[in-house]
């Protein structure tokens, strides 16, 4: 006789675990590559697209992004394709990483290794 | 009641203790400090060093320097060592027949084998040939797969790929059929192409099984006999990996060489011998063994171990006005080590652990410029300077200040050129020997162990714990507690081991694991520390018996290393003497024993109303 677990039963996962990306909407491109380095990397990505007016500099949404996401990690996308990664456990003010759109690629593989736990591209 | 400094220049640190001396003969000890020594022991350049520390020590003692009525220094002869490293193996891949770079994302898993095929020409190729596509730099991920769908969608056996970027992932997800890719692969442009060749990967945390066995190469790929043979040291090469290529050239091969080295001449009592370097450090210590004691050691020009001795003789000469020709090398020692060096031939930046003999040599001499020393030193402090006796006799009598020491008793004073042994009775030192190969040494090994290119860094993780940093805000120590900080650390340092230093958390780059380091470094001091301590042993011990000896006081700079004291009482368990780290005076640790000796020698020779030195 096995043990059945109740709880798991009766919640209903809405969406599975994912880092979460907060792009704003014009910066389409950098979103695809950031995207591709999660993808790469394995983990599980989700994406909420920012219209113009509402999108913030890429730390404040990345942070946002970070609390939303259960990886406790998020990216945030500007307007001119600059990207951050942020923890949801670190200082609003403190970024894990930044960097420009030609390196957006490399700012997807870095998110999805802070999930998996190994050391960051350089 | 006289106040008096005793002054101990070391090779790399200058100590002194400051004592109170009674007219009866009782010490009463004030005070000590210690400071860098300024330039080479045994030189004038020490002055400076001596007058900083002797100021320091009588700080300690709250004393002036007007109060000060001597200053006894030890015969401070100088030592010059050198350290070389020979690397004696590389590994060749000739005509591009193998990859083994094992990245860390590869896509689809299993075993293909077809044709090497451009990506560009793939639309050229005839159904129902199997082929494996070699996607080249530029080439975007969709486009990639893309086309391998719509070849394979007109009946195109596509079955694997080798690509340039690090996309295999993203490339292998959006295959109708997913097969076998190995990517990163810096130099495509060098894979052959229109050559049989054969691409596989592994599951997830699993390791390749046909592409690391020379009969799974020999199936895929149809060889005889003899072509197995010829094959087998790319299958061994590829062993443990998650995902490997082998491509079937004509004259493709994965040989490990030999790298001459030269040779090394050892010169000793019992008759002179050569020995290539490339035999490994067994081979040049057996030499060693067989005509000690050593009277001189050369290399062969144009060689790192000949440039290094040259250079150690030439350095020496130089310090003391002697002919290089009359420089006698006493003692080298070789070890087994290893250096990360890139693949020649690779095509994907692959690194091979090649093997290396390291070799440290030292001489020293009993001519040294003491008395120009002992006179610059009145003139800057002031003060009466007198030199004391032998150096190891003073070493001995500090480090009988240790609670519970008796003799006989065996010094090991571990510095950072040079491991010295003394073995004394009551009476004195019966016997002393200076040995090649110490912390500088051990520094080396981890140095170039571990592909650092970073002697600072190498020199902190000898000295200092490992920790695995685990999260933003917790590292993994190596016992496995854990250790929180308060601000969150740097991205470059999540998921790394660092180094514990004085400076705060230095990570340690590359992608070795914490145990994998910890095991570089205690089989660095291993390799050293207890090899010498044997070695030194065994050439003071009466009768060459260790169990002879009942007191072993290890003392020196390296004596504070948190691990080599308790390696040698480890390897000296057997014999049934106590060993231990020194504490002299029951206060300083293994340090401070010949500027302490120096006062205590002093004292008894006043108390027996003699003159000590000159």
């Amino acid at each position: 006789m096995g043990v059945r677990d109740r709880g798991a039963a009766t919640t209903t996962r809405a969406v599975p675990p994912a880092i979460v990306v907060r792009c704003a909407e014009d910066a389409a491109a950098v979103l695809r590559d950031v995207l591709a380095g999660v993808e790469e990397e394995g983990v599980p990505v989700r994406v909420e697209l920012v219209p113009g007016g509402d999108a913030r500099d890429a730390a404040t949404l990345a942070f946002a992004a970070a609390r939303a996401s259960s990886l406790d990690v998020g990216v945030g996308i500007d307007r001119e394709g600059a990207g951050c990664v942020q923890h949801a456990k670190r200082p609003e003010d403190r970024p894990a990483l930044t960097g420009p759109r030609e390196r957006a690629r490399l700012l997807g593989h870095n998110a999805a290794r802070l999930v998996t736990g190994i050391p960051v591209k350089t | 009641m006289t106040l008096v400094a005793g002054v101990d220049i070391g090779n790399s640190t200058t100590e002194a203790c400051v004592a109170e001396l009674a007219a009866s003969g009782e010490v009463t000890y004030l005070g000590s400090a210690l400071a860098p020594t300024s330039g080479v022991k045994g030189t004038a350049d020490n002055v400076e060093g001596v007058v900083t520390v002797v100021g320091r020590a009588l700080a300690a003692a709250g004393r002036r320097l007007a109060e000060l009525d001597t200053v006894l220094v030890n015969e401070a002869t100088p030592v010059i060592s050198g350290l070389a490293m020979e690397t004696i193996t590389e590994t060749i891949v000739t005509e591009s027949t193998m990859i083994g770079h094992n990245p860390d994302t590869p896509g689809g898993a299993g075993l293909g084998v077809g044709t090497t095929v451009d990506f560009g020409a793939l639309g050229e190729c005839a159904p129902g040939e199997p082929v494996i596509c070699v996607v080249g730099a530029g080439v975007d991920f969709e486009d990639a797969a893309h086309g391998l769908n719509a070849a394979v969608a007109r009946g195109v056996e596509v079955a694997g790929a080798v690509v340039h970027a690090d996309d295999a992932t993203l490339i292998v997800n959006r295959l109708d059929s997913p097969v076998p890719v190995v990517d990163e692969v810096t130099l495509v442009e060098k894979v052959p192409l229109g050559m049989p060749a054969a691409v596989e990967v592994a599951e997830q945390g699993r390791t390749i099984r046909t592409l690391s066995n020379s009969y799974g190469i020999a199936t895929v790929f149809g060889l005889d006999a003899e072509q197995t043979r010829m094959v087998a040291p790319v299958a061994r090469a590829l062993v443990g990996n998650r995902s490997a290529v082998v491509v079937r050239t004509p004259e493709g091969d994965v040989t490990g060489r030999r790298i001459p080295a030269g040779s090394l001449t050892l010169a000793g009592e019992r008759g002179t011998r050569s020995v290539a370097v490339d035999e490994g450090a067994a081979e040049i210590m057996g030499v060693l063994r067989g005509v000690r004691p050593l009277t001189d050691a050369s290399g062969e020009p144009g060689t790192h171990v000949g440039g290094m001795l040259a250079r150690v003789r030439d350095t020496m000469s130089e310090l003391t006005g002697t002919e290089p020709a009359a420089v006698r090398i006493q003692d080298v020692l070789a070890v087994d080590t290893f250096v990360p060096q890139r693949v020649t031939g690779a095509l994907a930046g692959e690194f091979a652990l090649e093997n290396a003999v390291g070799l440290a040599a030292m001489v020293r001499t009993s001519r040294g410029p003491m008395r120009l020393l002992a006179a610059r030193l009145r003139e800057a402090l002031g003060v009466d300077v007198l030199i004391g006796g032998v150096e190891a006799d003073m070493a001995v009598l500090g480090a009988l200040t240790t609670p519970g020491t008796g003799t006989p008793v065996a010094i090991l004073d571990l510095g950072g050129g040079s491991t010295d042994a003394a073995v004394a009775e009551r009476t004195g030192v019966t016997r002393s020997v200076h040995l090649a190969g110490a912390g500088d040494l051990v520094t080396k090994l981890i140095d170039s162990e571990l592909g650092l290119d970073n002697r600072e860094l190498a020199e902190d993780i000898k000295k200092y714990p490992l920790a695995k940093a685990e999260s933003f805000f917790h590292v993994r120590m190596e016992d496995g507690t854990a250790r929180f900080v308060t601000e969150p650390l740097p991205a470059e340092t999540f998921a790394r081991v660092v180094v514990l230093s004085d400076a705060g958390m230095r990570p340690v780059p590359g992608r070795h694991s914490l145990e994998k380091i910890r095991q570089v470094r205690r089989s660095a001091k291993h390799k050293v520390f207890v090899v010498n301590a044997l070695r030194a042993l065994e050439q003071v011990a009466p009768g060459g018996n260790l169990r002879q000896i009942g007191f072993v006081v290890v003392l020196g700079g390296s004596a504070l290393d948190f691990e080599v004291p308790d390696l040698i009482a480890e390897a000296v368990s057997g014999l049934g003497i106590v060993c231990g780290t020194g504490n002299v005076r029951g206060s300083e640790g293994p340090r401070n024993a010949v500027a302490t000796g120096l006062v205590a020698a002093h004292a008894l020779a006043a108390g027996l109303d003699q003159a000590v030195g000159e």
